[in-house]
This record gives C-alpha cells, structure tokens and sequence, in this order.
C-alpha cells in the first residue's frame, strides 16, 4: 500500500519535473536553433578565466571561423568536477584553467584527450604542455619576488629557498596556501629539493612571515607598501594590474615595488601556466581542436598577454613593453606535470606545518 | 481540539510529501557517505585542521549570533515602541544592509580600510600620517564578525519588528497601565514573548554564517566551509569533503534542537481578532537624538559608507562596464530570482500548511526538513543536484526520446531547471521560517471554525488562511528573491551555457582582484534588492493600516 503510494507520488513528481523540463527545452531550440544539430558550427567551453581580452579572443575567433562559442564560467576546480559528473554526456569541448596542476588533475581524471596537431607542436613549447598532448599551455605565469624599493636592496635577494632565511623573519607576506599558485610552488620544490626539504622550506617560511596569510595578491603588494613587511611572494600579472589600475593610489603602490626573479643562478624561476585541453567526450573534436589552435596563434596570444600582462606561451609573440621593463628570467626547468602529480603532498605540508 | 485524522489523506499531504522529497533526494548520498569507512585523507584532517576549524567557526557563530540579536531587537524595541525623527525612515531603511551580500561588504570594507582604501589614503595624502596597519585590519576573524554583523542582523530585526508591532500591544500596553517601566517591560514581558521570533531570526544568521564562504576565504579563515573546499578541490577529495559536510549538518542539528529547547513549547497567538499596533512613545530632547544617532550608525555602516565606497569606485570603472551584455545580466537575475522566489513560496505554503493542521510525528519531521537545503553548504548542495539530474537525465532519456526525437541526453542537467531547483532546496528554509511564523501568528482558530462551518482544506485555505498569512507570504516572498539575487555558489556551479547573473559577474572581477570593477553589478544588485524592500513595505504598511 505504502510502495504504490510513495511509486504514484514519485510519478507524480517526476512528471511535473519533465514536463516543465520538455517546455524549455522546446524555448531554447525556437532561440537557439539547432545547438547541437549539425547546422551550426559550435564550440562549448568549460573556463575558469574570465577576462574581458578572453571574450573579444572568442568573438575574433567566431568571425574568423564562423564556429560560436558556448562558455561556461566557473572556478577550475568546480569545472573539473561538474566534468567528471556529467561523464560521457557532457556537452563540453574544451576545458580551460588556470595553474597546471588543475589541468594534470583533469588529465588524471580522465577527461582529456590526446590531440595530434602539428599547429599547437609548433606553437607551444614543450615544457609548457603536457607530454601527452592532452593539454597545452596557453599562457605563462611567474611567482616572483616583489620588494620594497625603499627598505629591500634587491642584492639581499636570491633564492626561494633564501626567504627562511632568520634575517626576513617578520618580513615577508604571502596568501593562504588554499590557493593554487602557493600549492604549486610548494609542488615544484617538493620536484626539486625533495618532501623533506620542501616541507622545511615551507615551516620556515611560515616563521618569517610577517602576519597570518590573508588577502589576494594585490592585498600582498600593499601590505609591502604599507610597511607590514619587507617583501610578498605574488604572481608577475597582478603587478601590472596594479599598475594600470582604475584607482590612481593602486597605482602608486605598484610603483613603490619592484620585481625579483629568484633563482636565477640555480633552478630557475617558479612558472605555473593557463592552459586548454580538449575534454575526452567532445561531440565538437574538430571545432575544439581549432579553437585551441587558434587560442596558440600569434594574434590570439598577443592580445592575451598584453590584456592580462602574462607572459605569451607561444615563443615567437613579444610580451608587452611592461613585462618586458621587468628584464627576462630563467624558468624552472621541471615538467609541468609534477606541479599536478606533487599537489597532494604540498596540500598536506601545508596543513601539517600550519600555513593557513 | 478538533482530530483530523481521516482527512491526512489529501492534496496538501501529497503536495508536502513531494516537496520535501524532493528536498530530501538528492541529498541522500551525503547522509550515506557519512556512514562510510573513512579514507587515510581523513585521518590527515582530523589531525591537522578540524580542531580550528571547529573552533573558527564556532567563534564566528556565537560572536555574530550575539551581536545580531543585540543589534536586531534593539533596533526591533525602539522602532515599534517609540517615535523619533525619521523613525519612519529607518523602519524600513535597516532592513536595506540585507541587500549587500556579505562577500560585497567584505570586498568593500577592505577597500575602504586597506592601505589603498579612503581612510589612510586622505590621511597620507592630506597629513602625511601612515598609521599602524594593525588598526585597519579586516580581515580578522573580528572583522568578519563584523562583516556578517551588519549584513545579517536584518534577519533578526525584521521578524522580531513584525512580530513585536502584531503581537505585543495588549501585553505591552497592560504591563504599563500595571506600572512597569519600558525597561521592565523589555527584558520580563518583550524578551519572553518575542523569544521565538528572535531565536527564528538567530538561527537563519547562524546558518548564512556557516554557509559562507565568499567572506571567510577573502579573510583568510579557515571554517567549515573552506574545509570543504579545500579538501574537495584543493586534495580532490570528495569523500572527505562530504564527511566534514556531514560534521556540519551535525552541529546544525545541535542547533536546531537547542533552538527548539530555548523557544520552549509554549505558544504565543493572537487571541483578539483585531491585530492593534502599539501606541508609541514620543520621545524628546537627548533620548531622541540617541534613538535617532543609534539607527543612523547602524543605517550608516550597514548601508550608507558601502553603497557609497560603491558609487566611488563606479564612477572610475563605469565606462568598461556599461554595455548591453550588462543589461542581459540584470535580466537574468532579475528572473531565476522571481521564478526561483514563487516557487519556494509555494513550496512553503503548502508544507507549512500541512504541517499546522496534521501536528504529529511526520509533520514535525517534515518542518524540520525544510531545513536541509539552508544547513548545508551551497558547494555541497550543488554536487548532489548535479547528481540527481544527471541521474534523472540517464534514466529518463528514453522518455525525451519519444517526446522529441533529436532531444539530447543531457537535458535537464544542463539547463536552468537545475540551477532554480537547486535555489529551491537551498532557500526553502528561509521561506518556510516566514510562513510558519505567520501561521503561529494567526493560530488555529480561524481554520478550525472554517472547518466546521463545512469547507474543506483547501477551501479555507483560499478563503481564510491565504488572506490572513499575506503579510508573512510577502516577506516570505521578499527574503527569498533577494537571497537569490545575492546567491553566488550554487549559481557559478550550476548556471547553463552562457548564462551570468550580477553575482557570478561580481565574483568574476573580484576574484580577478578587480574590486572597483566589480562595484557597478553589486550595486545593481542592491538598488534591486533596495527597491523589492521598499515596495514589500509599502505594501505591509498598507495592510496594517
């Protein structure tokens, strides 16, 4: 009795589900004619970069092609697993995140696929894509050492390892490890120096800083500025958005900084790239692979890094004026992948030597 | 007392049953895994973070709940019992803090008080003074007591006004003619009777509190909720995330039950027909001004200084914003928060309706279970409705098949039926709260005599019960759009292709460290919410007139 009741009612429930289901659907074929016909060409994009250069890229591209882009926004990690539900049945092509470890988790999840192309061989080199050419690095990033002009004389600087020095206790200021970029730095030492010294390197850090970590990037640059600490670790581009930002005192405290690239004479410097791969059940594979080469293009990557003030990943695109007043600088010479496969480790470092 | 026992069967406990269903459903793999081994991840979290995790978020919890509920009934107290300049005003004005999410307040007051901010900046620039950054330092735990403080302690203030000017004039008024003073009056007539609504309140700031994150990840306090994140995504750990999850709900539930515990079983409902409001007390001289400088500086750091740092900084950016993609934002979250508000009012009505007349063991549960949605947090409900629509999606293709021949797998789980299903579990809660209060308020009697003058249910529903609960159904109403409006988690998990709301917009420039960029949508989301607020009042004022 009990059963029939409860199965009518869930029939019930789920008619009405449907039903309202069926009349959007019909809205959004009468509007969007033929989404996923053969008719007209798409391309459906999962991205976790949300820059205004990145929307005029997809409208070039369109007119270019005449293939529409479908975007999806949302924070990496949230693509990832919206993904890794929708399985087989996604309507996503093309996943695009920041930092390399996202785009190795998304590989080991099995939710990209190998692309042969030789136009992406071409222009993206080998270090800033994945060995299996699932994913292709896009855009470069580098977490540098940004300084105080006043109070830091840059021939105190030298190495990431260096910073636990005693002499910067109090000094130095970084945000929370739950984000990305630290988690990656963390990996590519973990690559380098081994666990045991990554996880010293870490603790010491955590005794020099200057307070608990809190804020973004820019909010690092300030407290520089503001004489809470003598240097931040931070990513190269939120220096240049200071620097062209709308806020005229933003400005100013982008120009009392300077950028350090440290280990220069050793390992190099930490590089964590944004990169596309091509999602393993794309019903669009041709479009999406296009998409991505035209992503690697000179033009595409030029109005990339000039909007965002990254480093272009295509070698043979200048970065803008502004990068390039900053001088070049030796990368770590580690595949990108280990930033992904170390990520875990690094999570739990930071959590076992208590860096918030 | 009348027994309703053969009736139980109808269109309301139907109705009920599949709401709260569909509530329930989704959410079932999280109450599972609770049960499950633990993973090795687990035993890492146990040792390392959960200790500051419960104990930041317990911090968070008893210092925002306090300030709320001193701030909210006071406020309550001398709106509904005494007269100042603009008090008029100020009645509906401090509900308006409620319209800027606690994330904007938080990205706001930081870019008030950092070192870029107007504060130091004039004092820099115009006296060459840079002041210790430890005085201007936000992003605390004490400054985000702070932040969800001013932003949540509406919540508290409205029901317990509503309540307050419905509800006490009898008892108020009688205790004066008996010779108590106000104070008295206050802390042994007030207190006692309105301790339902003032709890009701508490705990939905209590819940928003555990639910954020937009606040406590700019800040830098790891809680609850960026624990989830951080081991779902920062560890890909799904199991341990939906473990710490369930860790939550547990204290939610301790909550819940002492809030059941401190509300007492006692009922307070109108027993006169006519609801009489209270005859103020017109206040003078220095007790004006402090009544009148008391709401001005909780208007002003609520509602004014943001909403003007806001106007600042839009002026520098509103070129780069202002296009017609903008206007297309508006619409859209203007509409999923309409859409999304009915039916959660619906929802609401119906269980709480069914709830009142069947009081037993299955009602009880059921009110309890309107709960859900609002005690776990947004990132977790937004994997079960993944979840759920997917499955349904998979099991029920062959039916969109027959329907339409060229209808994609994938039907309902990429479009906007998931993202509104998904507000609805997640809002319930805090239209239900409203409804049953109005409910209460009303009691029983009306209904029973409808009942025995022979109409049915629903009936007496629409003829009886509807009319009287329309102020609770409004403000019912009313908190659920702007919720929505404000939501930003599930609404960047879940939304379709190409679809943005003003918060998704917001999110995306203050994540890109483009605050100022950011003001023009969260302004639009305010002057929406500002407007949806004052038509809500004008409307109450009329009804109560």
């Amino acid at each position: 009795m009990r059963k029939k009741l409860l199965l009518t009612v869930l029939t019930v429930a789920f008619s009405i589900v449907l039903l309202v289901g069926c009349t959007t659907k019909q809205e959004s074929t009468s509007s969007n004619e033929g989404n996923e016909s053969n008719e007209e060409k798409v391309v459906n994009v999962y991205t976790s970069r949300h820059y205004d250069a990145d929307k005029e890229l997809y409208k070039i591209f369109t007119e270019e092609t005449g293939i529409k882009v479908n975007v999806v926004e949302g924070k990496s990690d949230e693509l990832i697993e919206r993904l890794d539900r929708e399985g087989e049945d996604t309507e996503a092509d093309v996943l695009i995140v920041a930092d390399a470890a996202r785009l190795h988790r998304a590989k080991s999840q099995e939710l990209l696929q190998s692309v042969e192309s030789e136009v992406l061989n071409n222009n993206i080199p080998e270090n800033l894509r994945d060995k299996d050419n699932e994913w292709y690095g896009l855009t470069k990033r580098g977490r540098v050492i940004v300084y105080s002009k006043d109070r830091v004389n840059p021939s105190e600087l030298s190495t990431y390892e260096d910073l636990t020095n005693p002499k910067w206790k109090g000094k130095i200021l970084v945000r929370s490890s739950s984000n990305t970029y630290n988690q990656s730095l963390l990996a590519s030492f973990i690559e380098i120096n081994g666990e045991e010294k990554a996880k010293e390197w870490a603790k010491g850090l955590v005794d020099n800083m200057a307070r608990d970590p809190k804020g973004n990037d820019r909010d690092q640059a300030k407290a520089v500025v503001a004489g809470e600490g003598d240097i931040a670790i931070m990513n190269t581009y939120y220096l240049g958005k200071l620097l062209n930002s709308s806020d005229p005192e933003e400005v100013k405290v982008g120009e009392q900084v300077s950028v350090f690239f440290p280990n220069q004479d050793t390992t190099g410097t930490h590089i964590n790239v944004s990169g596309a791969g091509v999602t393993k059940n794309a019903n669009n594979k041709d479009n999406a692979v296009k998409f991505i080469e035209f992503l690697s293009n000179e033009k595409a990557q030029s109005i990339f890094a000039n909007a965002n003030y990254e480093y272009p990943a295509n070698p043979n695109v200048e970065p803008s004026e502004l990068l390039k007043s900053w001088g070049e600088f030796k990368d770590q010479n580690i595949s990108l992948n280990k930033l992904g496969e170390n990520n875990k480790k690094a999570v739990e470092i930071f959590n076992e030597i208590g860096w918030k | 007392m009348i027994k309703y026992r053969k009736q139980n069967f109808n269109i309301w406990s139907i109705l009920s049953f599949v709401f709260i269903a569909l509530v329930i459903m989704p959410n079932i793999n999280i109450f599972i895994s609770i049960f499950q081994k633990p993973n090795e991840n687990w035993f890492h979290i146990k040792e390392y973070m959960l200790k500051s995790y419960i104990l930041n978020s317990m911090t968070l919890v008893i210092f925002t709940g306090l300030f709320t509920v001193i701030i909210g009934v006071s406020l309550a107290w001398i709106i509904s019992v005494y007269e100042f300049p603009m008090r008029s005003f100020f009645k509906w004005g401090l509900i308006l803090p409620l319209s800027i999410p606690s994330y904007i307040g938080a990205y706001t007051y930081n870019g008030i008080l950092n070192y870029t901010g107007v504060i130091q900046t004039f004092l820099r620039n115009s006296f060459n003074m840079k002041i210790d950054q430890k005085y201007f330092d936000i992003m605390s735990i004490k400054g985000a007591v702070f932040i969800f403080t001013i932003s949540l302690f509406p919540y508290v203030y409205i029901i317990t006004r509503s309540f307050l000017e419905k509800q006490s004039a009898a008892l108020i008024e009688n205790a004066r003619v008996l010779g108590r003073n106000l104070i008295d009056i206050f802390i042994f007539v007030v207190m006692p009777i309105s301790r339902g609504a003032i709890i009701g309140g508490a705990s939905l700031v209590v819940l928003e509190v555990l639910n954020d994150y937009g606040v406590v990840q700019y800040f830098g306090i790891p809680t609850f909720s960026t624990a989830i994140f951080k081991t779902w995504f920062g560890m890909g750990d799904t199991d341990s995330a939906i473990r710490l999850s369930g860790v939550l709900m547990l204290i939610v539930i301790m909550i819940l039950i002492s809030e059941k515990v401190l509300r007492g079983n006692k009922k307070f409902s109108s027993t006169n027909t006519k609801i009489r409001p209270i005859s103020r007390i017109k206040l003078k001289g220095f007790k004006s001004n402090l009544a009148f400088g008391y709401c001005f500086f909780i208007f002003s750091i609520g509602f004014l200084i943001p909403t003007i740092q806001l106007i600042y900084w839009s002026t520098l950016t509103y070129k780069k914003i202002l296009n017609i993609e903008f206007f297309n934002l508006i619409f859209n979250s203007f509409g999923v928060a309409a859409i999304a508000a009915s039916l959660v009012v619906i929802m609401a009505v119906v269980i709480a309706n069914y709830c009142r007349i069947n009081e037993n063991f299955i009602s009880k549960l059921y009110s309890k279970a309107t709960l859900i949605g609002y005690s776990i947090p947004a990132a977790v409900i937004a994997i079960s409705v993944i979840m759920f629509f997917i499955k349904i999606d998979k099991n029920f293709y062959w039916i969109y098949k027959m329907i339409d021949s060229d209808s994609k797998k994938m039907l309902l789980s990429t479009s906007l039926i998931m993202l509104i299903f998904a507000y609805m579990i997640r809002f319930l809660a805090v239209g239900y709260n409203s409804i049953e209060s109005g409910f209460e308020k009303v009691g029983k009697k009306f209904f029973e005599a409808s009942r025995m003058l022979g109409m049915s249910v629903t009936q007496t529903f629409f003829k009886v019960d509807l009319k009287m609960i329309k102020p609770a159904v409004l403000s019912a109403f009313l908190l659920v759009f702007v919720d929505v409006l404000k939501e930003l988690s599930l609404t960047l998990i879940l939304r379709p292709f190409n679809f943005n709301t003003l918060p998704t917009k917001v999110f995306e420039y203050a994540n890109d460290e483009m605050i100022p960029e950011s003001s023009i949508p969260s302004l639009v989301i305010i002057i929406i919410s500002f407007i949806s607020i004052y038509l809500f009042y004008k409307i109450g004022d009329k009804e109560s007139a």
